[in-house]
């Protein structure tokens, strides 16, 4: 099973991968190490101590708290709200639904009629870098993009318990 | 000690190392290996023949006079195409077409790769293009798809595009127009002021027009193969003509040949170079073809089991499949290659167990020369097939590669029971045992649904089975699917070898048609439909004798074999089909021409199928020319008897099969003599190859050296 060192994670991370190490990563099964060291990787990044338990997108993370809830936070240090709410809800968001907005991105006859579709863009309140962008018909809710089942995922693909908030 | 006579000499210059097959006409042979030297190969070459005479005790002064013909493949060609080391090459295409080259075709993105990465669209990828867009350069013309010309040639155009390549630092220039195959006047134009601006400018460029090289329906195809030919094979040529001026130093009398991908060999000096880019599994084919014409054999599957991959194909009615637009080195070409399918499952296939399902998987990747954990030199950590061979004592750790490596049992046993027994909660002898049903249903399904695929039904097919892995397996590959007969050649090691040696001299030319002709032609119409077929092969025949020339062969020794592809109209698959006529020029001509194409049809697919009154379409024209060379012997023996001879007899080896620790004979080949009936379970062991007899099978050495393997009923 192969395994890799901490410097090819972090190549990893950063997108700096050479493409054919990357390519060999995907088609092998993954090392069984891999969960560990990026966890690794990104708890020694952030400035804060709270434990990173699972990434949850670009500059996103679920942490757990001292008091063992479970928060969805920025690399800044923002803490958005619990685990299962919809973190969206509490972000700054920039809709493009008019011509003008969308043509800041696209050329004219390339961009989306605004009536029919609107670009929303979501901003972190504390540190204002970009996490996520949605695509969609003007009327649609707020996706809530990823509901993972942390508890489940420690216990039967890591085969351990979610760490003890104490410890 | 002269007492060998040395027949052939075939080359295989790889990236690392030189092999050198020197075949005598006994069908004995001997490899040879040296270090490749990329700057003069021909040194390579030369210590590389001295390594292997020097197992006959033979010089090369003493061998290359005696020698009848030798053949050379190599990888120099690919590894430049490969890692763009190739020559700079600017591009010249139709105006607001500058970026159709480096876009490329989707496939080129995941051509090459596993099943499972296929379907994994984060891997694929486009490599970097031959031709960069700053060396690209639009002129503006149009020709359509029926040969019309829309838009005439801006010849005003041409030369400015030229100088700026040139400026750019271009050392070759290569034109490729849209439909030019149809309509070759502005391609052939574009070239010629191409060339006149070159002599203005006094400097001495190559230039490529793909209608000089490949006349061929599709874009990024003929494209792609005229780059290569400017890119990689052309600066090849230097190579090569050093490997025959040495040969010639030290006495050949023949001149070096080429494998080329269509089936044939050709000069150093052929005008298409490019098909000589990959060659090596084709010989196996080429040597099946020819061994199957020996022996009386019509329809004969080759598989091929080598340390990495599965190859198989079909030759039908003595004669193999050419597939038109094959790909290597991930690029979409143009060139007539030996139709072949391959799996990634060989003798070094990596062995792991899926940490999810549990189950064993088997490649696709391998190891290659480091062989397995067997072989601590190699620095290999991931078991292979060949570890769970030796756990099983069906290979002699000793006699690998007879004995130049020594594979070590105990590292291989350990790292099956680390890696896959204990994972498994099997013995370690059963999951190796497990590991080679695995391999050996997974090759027999694959062999099954490629006949069957076909139309074809393996009783209908005599099974020839060689490479250094195949006869391992043979059995297990074969078992109850039928086969007329299983033949294993006591040479299968050194069978592609043999087969480029063995393979014609032969050029052949392809031209892309359309001509349509109605279910309800009139005489008339068929006459014109035979008229352009005809003209397309005259035009091809001169082609060929062209080529011969340069070896000085006339057009008389040249023996010519007309082709055409043709379909019903409408329809998406061709035929290729000989031609049972010289030339076509009559109504009655063309009406032998669709019956040809009926009976082909009737064959391939079904009697049923058949529909004339679609009408036809003729796709395209081929002519194949080839002229006499020597060709190996195939070994002849008196007869001896069914009981092999004592001193054939080697010992006993304990061989776990099928739940059980069993008594396995142990026989040299080399020491087995033409009649001999081996019984199972037995072991036939040759230096380069070891070919197994299970229970429930027997083997037969014929007078040419030939195994004959039976399934006992």
């Amino acid at each position: 099973m192969a395994e890799y060192d901490r410097a090819t994670i972090e190549e990893l991370i950063d997108g700096t991968i050479d493409f054919f190490k990357l390519k060999e990563m995907l088609s092998s099964f993954k090392d069984p190490g891999r969960f560990d060291t990026y966890i690794e990787v990104l708890q020694d990044r952030v400035k804060w101590q709270d434990r990173i338990l699972l990434p949850y997108g670009l500059h996103l993370y679920v942490v757990q708290k001292t008091d063992g809830k479970r928060m969805i936070k920025c690399d800044c240090g923002h803490e958005f709200c619990d685990a299962n709410d919809n973190w969206k809800l509490h972000a700054l968001v920039y809709v493009r639904d008019t011509e003008d907005r969308v043509q800041e991105l696209y050329p004219e006859y390339l961009a989306p009629d605004p009536k029919w579709q609107v670009i929303r863009e979501y901003y972190c309140p504390t540190c204002a870098t970009q996490l996520e962008v949605e695509a969609v018909t003007p009327w649609y809710p707020v996706i809530h993009d990823f509901q993972p089942d942390i508890d489940g995922f420690y216990k039967e693909w890591l085969g351990r318990p979610v760490p003890d908030p104490a410890g | 000690m002269a007492s060998r006579k040395t027949q052939i000499l075939a080359i295989d210059a790889g990236g690392t190392m030189t092999d050198t097959f020197i075949i005598d006409d006994m069908g004995e042979f001997v490899v040879g290996k040296a270090q490749t030297t990329p700057g003069d190969e021909s040194v390579g070459l030369l210590h590389s023949a001295v390594d292997a005479l020097s197992f006959w005790g033979m010089t090369v002064e003493e061998a290359f006079p005696q020698l009848l013909t030798g053949v050379y493949s190599g990888t120099a060609m690919l590894n430049r195409l490969v890692s763009r080391k190739g020559r700079k090459v600017g591009l010249i295409v139709n105006k607001g077409m500058e970026d159709f080259h480096r876009m490329g075709r989707a496939i080129q993105s995941y051509l090459g790769y596993s099943y499972s990465d296929r379907l994994h669209i984060n891997t694929h990828r486009y490599d970097p293009p031959l031709v960069p867009r700053e060396w690209t350069r639009g002129v503006t013309e149009r020709i359509d798809l029926f040969g019309n010309i829309v838009i005439p040639l801006y010849e005003h155009e041409v030369e400015p595009a030229v100088r700026e390549l040139v400026d750019e630092g271009v050392e070759a220039i290569v034109i490729s127009l849209l439909h030019s195959y149809k309509n070759p006047t502005h391609e052939r134009r574009v070239r010629d002021i191409a060339k006149a601006t070159l002599r203005k400018l006094k400097r001495d460029l190559p230039v490529f027009a793909s209608v000089d090289y490949y006349p061929v329906r599709k874009e990024s195809h003929r494209t792609n193969t005229t780059i290569i030919e400017a890119y990689a094979a052309d600066p090849s040529r230097r190579t090569l003509e050093l490997v025959d001026e040495r040969m010639k130093e030290q006495g050949a009398k023949f001149d070096v040949r080429v494998m080329a991908t269509h089936g044939g060999t050709i000069s150093i000096r052929a005008n298409e170079l490019a098909r000589t880019l990959v060659s090596g599994p084709i010989g196996g084919v080429v040597g099946g073809k020819y061994l199957g014409e020996a022996l009386g054999i019509q329809n004969i599957v080759c598989s091929d089991i080598g340390g990495t991959s599965f190859d198989i194909a079909l030759i039908t009615q003595g004669d193999f499949t050419i597939d038109t637009s094959p790909d290597m080195a991930r690029l979409v070409l143009s060139l007539p290659l030996v139709a072949m399918d391959s799996v990634g499952a060989g003798t070094g296939s990596f062995v792991r167990v899926d940490p999810y399902t549990k189950s064993i998987v088997l490649g696709p990747d391998s190891a290659g020369y480091r062989v397995g954990g067997c072989y601590p030199e190699g620095g290999l950590d991931t078991i292979t097939v060949s570890d769970c061979h030796v756990v099983l004592g069906l290979i002699n750790p000793d006699n690998f590669l007879g004995g130049q490596i020594k594979l070590d049992r105990e590292r291989a046993y350990q790292s099956v029971k680390e890696q896959l027994a204990d994972p498994l909660g099997l013995s370690v002898e059963a999951a190796s045992y497990g590991v080679i049903e695995l391999l050996e249903a997974q090759l027999r399904n694959y062999l099954e649904s490629l006949v069957m695929g076909k139309g074809y039904s393996p009783t209908q097919f005599a099974c020839f089975s060689y490479g250094g892995g195949g006869p391992l397996h043979t059995a297990g590959y074969v078992r109850g699917l039928g086969f007329e007969d299983v033949l294993v050649p006591a040479w299968a090691a050194g069978f592609s070898a043999f087969g480029c040696g063995a393979a014609d001299f032969e050029y052949r030319y392809d031209r892309t048609l359309d001509i349509n002709v109605g279910a309800n032609a009139t005489q008339k119409e068929q006459v014109e439909a035979a008229g352009i077929l005809q003209e397309a092969w005259n035009e091809l025949t001169e082609k060929v004798q062209q080529e011969f020339e340069k070896n000085g062969f006339q057009s008389k020794d040249v023996q010519l074999r007309m082709y055409f592809r043709m379909q019903y109209q409408g329809q998406l698959n061709d035929l290729e089909i000989e031609a049972p006529l010289a030339t076509a020029t009559t109504a009655d001509d063309w009406k032998v021409l669709t019956m040809t194409f009926e009976e082909t049809y009737a064959r391939v697919y079904a009697r049923a199928a058949r529909s004339p009154e679609l009408g036809y379409t003729v796709t395209g024209a081929i002519v194949r020319g080839s002229v006499e060379v020597p060709k190996p012997k195939i070994p002849e023996e008196p007869y001896y008897g069914e009981t092999p001879p004592k001193e054939a007899h080697r010992g006993i080896r304990e061989v776990y099969w099928d739940g059980e620790w069993i008594q396995a004979d142990i026989w040299e080949m080399e020491a087995l003599k033409a009649g001999n009936r081996i019984e199972a379970f037995s072991i036939i062991e040759s230096p380069a190859t070891t070919f197994i007899v299970p229970l429930g099978f027997e083997a037969v050495l014929d007078q040419h050296r030939i195994f004959h393997l039976r399934e006992l009923d």
